[in-house]
């Protein structure tokens, strides 16, 4: 049997930022329906690979390459990738008051489209979405992200994975700064988004996420290097014993090549 | 936008004894009462004396003073109205919901109404060359009692105006739906020197939109037009003004502004500004807190593109326990347009327990693009909390960013950005639709290759 084709490839990507190099010759190949999880420690390079996957024009793309259903997206502005099928969950999503967010959504699902959507059917989506994390419809009237609290800025992220409906999505840091049970209407929330069309591409300091959104995969990465992968059982190894072995092994050398 | 660099525009000294005969049979063919006359002339002397600027005032020295008309003439009392003779296209701004109006094309009154419900509280909205008839004790106590001229232009629009409103709410009464003064710019008829004059008795409140527009479809005139507006807004003891003003003045002219704002004893009056048209706007925003209690709110937006000049000098002068005043200008400047912005707190001795803030922000949306702001504190007092904050710079790429993320094109995300950050001054307009007109013409000065409507 001839495995599923790719859907996402991260092939030896290199991103530098500033002249400092990042993240090296990374690759990961994640087919539809899978769920991978990267765990890294601090500065391990996590959130440069989250924004440069995205295109963020801080981080430059200096080799390798990435390609969503075979096509490069490199050379994409941020909002083709987007359109393409790429979703990026903010660790810190930006605040931009003066925009509601019922606006940017109905913008956002339009570009997505690659048409109007009617008024209606937004509605309906919009509110289905919003039922499904326990979000108040008075919630879209607020400014997009402003003044949010944190738990409130994560949910916003998973109510636009809901609505955009991307193929790839990659969530950096989402479990970071929720309390119990944000954690689990967000992890509910990536679950119901989840099919076997798309993939997930989770990126956590913690394993706590992972109880709930089951990886299929789990890597580890250090000094943007992924160093050991596994199934979900490794995430339980990092649980025990933590990332100082990992780095032990790169300093000595053992797994850098 | 790309425009042509105007030709300069012409100076024009008018001797003196001709300005006073000028005036007089000005002020006679509109059968104005005496007082009237004698306040005329008496600015008109004050003018005299007084400088156009020496170029060294603070208040002088940023502007592109070589744009500026050095000109006085009395101001038309408007085109014969035989038909076609003016043809000026609707006004945009023609309101909705409203207690009542005055319209002027050039000097000519177009339109005026007045609801059952405001003419039976006692409110007034009229030309003010009427109200000076009809309502002379009134008009007369009012008319220049808010400071001295600070310089030429201000000292001959007290007297060389042929238009202009009158605007009252008496004691006690609360306007329901906005006033409004529209003004069309009749380039045909040059220079327009205007007045307001709104009063709220104690108790009242009200609010004043006044907005100006013009025939835009003659893109070149021979020579730029000069508009001056003389605002005066007098909120007495618990009162609550606010007052907005729009402008979208031909592309060629001169505008200078001077609003000048005196608050009572726990009262209020808040301004709001948006300006859009003209090569140079230059707003004098005065607001004098001498009672306690009160309260100032200027609120500033702009959107500047070609070589447009746009410019706020403003002053937040606490003379009174305990007042308060905000201060928040947002503008967004395109192509080679430039801002500057010189926001001064004073605070005399009198002035304790004063809470005063400034914020001047300026988004610059191309590499010619420059904003110029500064706060100035002048404190006498030692027990007030004041604070200020101006900032100029691109939009902020993380906002870009995000908005992108989401599949949205970097221009619309740029524009959304753009329009989120001026609705915060755009919200402080006391009328749903004036809100729905600035957002418009905010896009249409942010798309580059505008529609001359």
């Amino acid at each position: 049997m001839t495995p599923t084709p790719p859907l996402f490839e991260i092939d030896a990507l290199k991103v530098a930022v500033e002249d400092k190099q990042i993240v090296n010759e990374l690759s990961l190949t994640l087919r539809p329906g899978e769920v991978h999880a990267i765990m890294g420690p601090n500065g391990s390079g996590k959130s440069t690979l989250a924004n440069s996957l995205m295109g963020h024009p801080r981080y430059t793309i200096n080799g390798g390459d990435v390609r969503l259903n075979g096509k490069s997206i490199v050379e994409m502005p941020p909002d083709e990738r987007a359109r393409a099928g790429l979703f990026l969950a903010f660790q810190y999503p930006t605040d931009i008051p003066g925009v509601s967010m019922v606006n940017f959504l109905r913008r956002a699902m339009t570009a997505r489209r690659g048409e109007e959507i009617p008024i209606r059917e937004f509605r309906q989506v919009l509110n289905d979405v919003l039922g499904k994390l326990q979000m108040d419809e008075q919630f879209v009237r607020r400014y997009v992200n402003d003044g949010f609290s944190g738990g409130e800025k994560k949910r916003a992220e998973i109510l636009q994975l809901g609505l955009l409906q991307p193929l790839v999505a990659v969530m950096d840091e989402t479990d970071s700064g929720l309390d119990i049970d944000a954690l689990r209407i967000v992890s509910e929330g990536i679950n119901t988004f989840h099919t076997d069309e798309n993939a997930i591409l989770l990126i956590t300091h913690y394993q706590r996420i992972l109880r709930y959104v089951q990886p299929d995969h789990v890597h580890v990465l250090i000094d943007g290097r992924i160093v050991e992968s596994g199934d979900a059982s490794l995430a339980e190894v990092l649980e025990r014993d933590g990332y100082e072995p990992f780095m032990e092994q790169t300093k000595e050398g053992v797994l850098s090549s | 936008m790309t425009q042509a660099t105007l030709a300069a525009p012409t100076d024009t000294e008018t001797k003196p004894d001709d300005l006073r005969a000028q005036v007089s049979a000005l002020s006679r063919s509109l059968d104005e009462p005496d007082w009237l006359l004698a306040f005329r002339l008496a600015s008109l002397e004050q003018a005299l004396a007084l400088e156009w600027w020496t170029g060294q005032e603070e208040s002088w020295r940023r502007t592109p003073r070589e744009r500026l008309p050095r000109r006085a003439t009395v101001g038309s009392l408007g085109r014969a109205t035989n038909g076609a003779a003016v043809n000026v296209p609707s006004h945009v701004f023609a309101p909705r919901e409203h207690s009542g109006m005055v319209h002027q094309i050039g000097g000519r009154v177009a339109a005026s109404d007045l609801t059952d419900q405001a003419a039976a509280d006692g409110v007034i909205i009229m030309p003010l060359s009427a109200a000076a008839q009809e309502h002379s004790d009134l008009v007369q106590q009012w008319l220049g009692a808010v400071g001295q001229p600070q310089d030429r232009y201000e000292a001959f629009g007290r007297a060389l105006w042929t238009q202009g409103v009158f605007v009252y709410a008496p004691r006690g009464a609360a306007v329901s739906d906005s006033l409004f003064y529209l003004i069309t710019q009749d380039v045909a008829e040059g220079d327009h020197w205007h007045y307001t004059l709104v009063v709220a008795e104690r108790e009242s409140e009200l609010s004043l939109i006044e907005a100006g527009d013009a025939d835009h479809r003659q893109a070149e005139l021979a020579d730029t037009p000069l508009i001056h507006a003389s605002v005066e807004l007098i909120a007495e003891d618990g009162a609550h003004l606010r007052f907005a003003s729009v402008q979208r003045w031909h592309r060629q002219t001169a505008a200078i502004s001077t609003t000048r704002g005196r608050v009572g004893r726990d009262a209020s009056i808040r301004v709001t500004t948006a300006a859009f048209g003209a090569d140079l706007d230059k707003q004098r925003i005065d607001m004098d807190l001498s009672q306690s209690g009160g309260y100032a709110d200027i609120r500033g937006l702009f959107v500047g593109d070609g070589k447009q000049h746009i410019e706020h000098v403003t002053r937040q002068y606490h003379n009174g326990i305990g007042a308060e005043s905000d201060l928040l200008i947002r503008g967004v400047l395109t192509d080679e347009s430039q801002a500057v912005q010189f926001g001064l707190i004073q605070i005399t001795p009198e002035g304790q327990k004063t809470n005063a803030h400034q914020t001047m922000r300026n988004l610059l949306l191309d590499d010619g693009a420059g904003a110029d702001p500064i706060p100035m504190l002048e404190i006498e007092a030692d027990d007030v909390k004041c604070s200020h904050a101006a900032a100029v710079g691109p939009v902020d790429p993380d906002q870009l960013f995000y908005l992108q993320s989401r599949g949205i094109p970097l221009k619309v995300a740029e524009r959304l950005v753009v329009r989120g950050f001026l609705s915060e001054i755009a919200d402080g307009v006391p009328d749903a639709h004036m809100r729905e007109v600035i957002d418009e013409l905010v896009e249409i000065q942010l798309e580059p290759a505008k529609a001359s409507v």
